[in-house]
């Protein structure tokens, strides 16, 4: 009932509901838009299309859907046309464009990989923010446990049972554990 | 939690463990090499929640007018001239009128088509103010034009900048390449002009500058929007 309360202020333009939606989702609409397109501009685009497409199509959207992936399906949707029309404009020389530019990639991600993206994030999400930092540091940055403790000021072994405790439950809420 | 999901969060965490199979193996490092991915953990700019609300407001906005705009032809069914109402023409009459309609139609369209040029390439957006100009917000027009582009830009929020300080604005392509597209001193109703490609450059940004003799960017934007055609 709330949601599509909601939902029906999202369809009249209200900016209250439309930043509660992008609140909710908006973070999750661009990892989407960036796995895609792996740009930090060009998601941003991305993410901004997908919140004018879905407004437009608020309406017609069944109530007893989520509306995250419905929001993630129009965002993939969005992100590939982008992908595309990147991939034909082809002015620049081959040599000055980045490795990563979605023109010398061969093919967008598959939808099940982007929505591993977006399960991954959501649960990434849902830990503390210490244990968030543990986490990017380690996974993203590629830090040891010593480099983390000595980049956050805190005991190796802090850092050693914050990462435990948050690859615990992450492995929990993604079904990476027996039981 | 049995041992074994013990061994599954230390290998997560990076640990050497050696007894889970080569499926159980798998399956974590697909998990880690998502942990990996900078989608993961990549942040939109603070701004973008400002431009998408601006942008919905302002499509709601023009829809809401469309909505209440009169037709834009009404054919009455009587013709009144100078407070008489004619009487209806005779058929005969009235072919001929619509003959005549006829061929006006088609003489138009021939010199239409023989004399045709491409619609003008058109770009809009909304631009919004950045955490260092809250209160800023706008929209800017960018047509094609036989010398370069013409950007119209029409913002609201900004001071007015003098004694050296002014506005500079910006276009950017997706490598980050920043091209000036024109300064001023009120961003009221604003006409700049590019000659990079807007097709390429879409992400539009506005710096306040010092006249210190150093052109590049500031760094200090107070606007931002990204341009998209116009169909």
């Amino acid at each position: 009932m709330q949601e599509r309360d909601l939902r029906a202020r999202f369809r009249q333009g209200d900016p209250d509901a439309v930043r509660e939606v992008y609140g909710s989702h908006g973070r999750l609409v661009y990892a989407v838009a960036y796995k895609v397109l792996g740009d930090r501009s060009l998601a941003e685009e991305a993410t901004q299309q997908t919140f004018l497409k879905a407004w437009r199509a608020a309406q017609s959207f069944e109530a007893q859907r989520e509306l995250g992936p419905w929001l993630a399906a129009i965002a993939r949707r969005v992100a590939i046309d982008l992908y595309r029309r990147e991939a034909v404009r082809g002015t620049d020389p081959i040599e000055s464009v980045a490795p990563a530019h979605p023109a010398l990639i061969s093919s967008p991600d598959s939808a099940e990989a982007i929505y591993d993206v977006w399960e991954v994030r959501e649960a990434v999400a849902q830990l503390p923010p210490e244990e968030q930092e543990v986490i990017r540091l380690q996974h993203l940055e590629g830090f040891t446990h010593a480099q983390i403790a000595e980049r956050l000021g805190i005991a190796a072994g802090t850092v050693k049972s914050r990462s435990f405790r948050a690859h615990k439950r992450l492995a929990a809420m993604l079904g990476h554990l027996r039981e | 939690m049995t041992t074994s999901d013990n061994d599954r969060i230390s290998y997560l965490s990076g640990e050497a463990v050696d007894s889970l199979t080569p499926q159980e193996r798998a399956d974590l490092d697909e998990l880690r090499t998502l942990l990996e991915t900078p989608a993961t953990w990549e942040e939109p700019d603070a701004s973008l929640e400002d431009r998408i609300v601006s942008a919905i407001a302002e499509e709601s906005r023009r829809e809401r007018a469309a909505e209440s705009a009169p037709p834009a032809s009404d054919t009455p069914k009587t013709r009144r001239r100078f407070g008489l109402i004619w009487p209806p023409r005779r058929p005969a009459l009235a072919f001929g009128g619509l003959a005549t309609v006829a061929a006006a139609i088609i003489v138009a369209i021939v010199i239409a088509t023989s004399s045709s040029s491409p619609a003008p390439l058109r770009f809009a957006m909304v631009v919004n103010g950045t955490p260092l100009a809250p209160g800023a917000h706008g929209s800017a027009t960018l047509t094609k034009m036989s010398s370069g582009w013409e950007i119209q830009l029409s913002a609201t929020g900004l001071p007015h900048l003098a004694n050296g300080r002014y506005y500079q604005a910006w276009l950017k392509n997706p490598a980050g390449i920043l091209v000036p597209v024109g300064t001023f001193n009120d961003a009221e109703h604003v006409i700049l002009w590019s000659g990079a490609p807007v097709t390429q450059f879409r992400s539009f940004s506005v710096t306040v500058q010092q006249a210190n003799g150093n052109p590049a960017s500031s760094g200090r934007r107070v606007l931002v929007g990204i341009a998209h055609p116009v169909r």
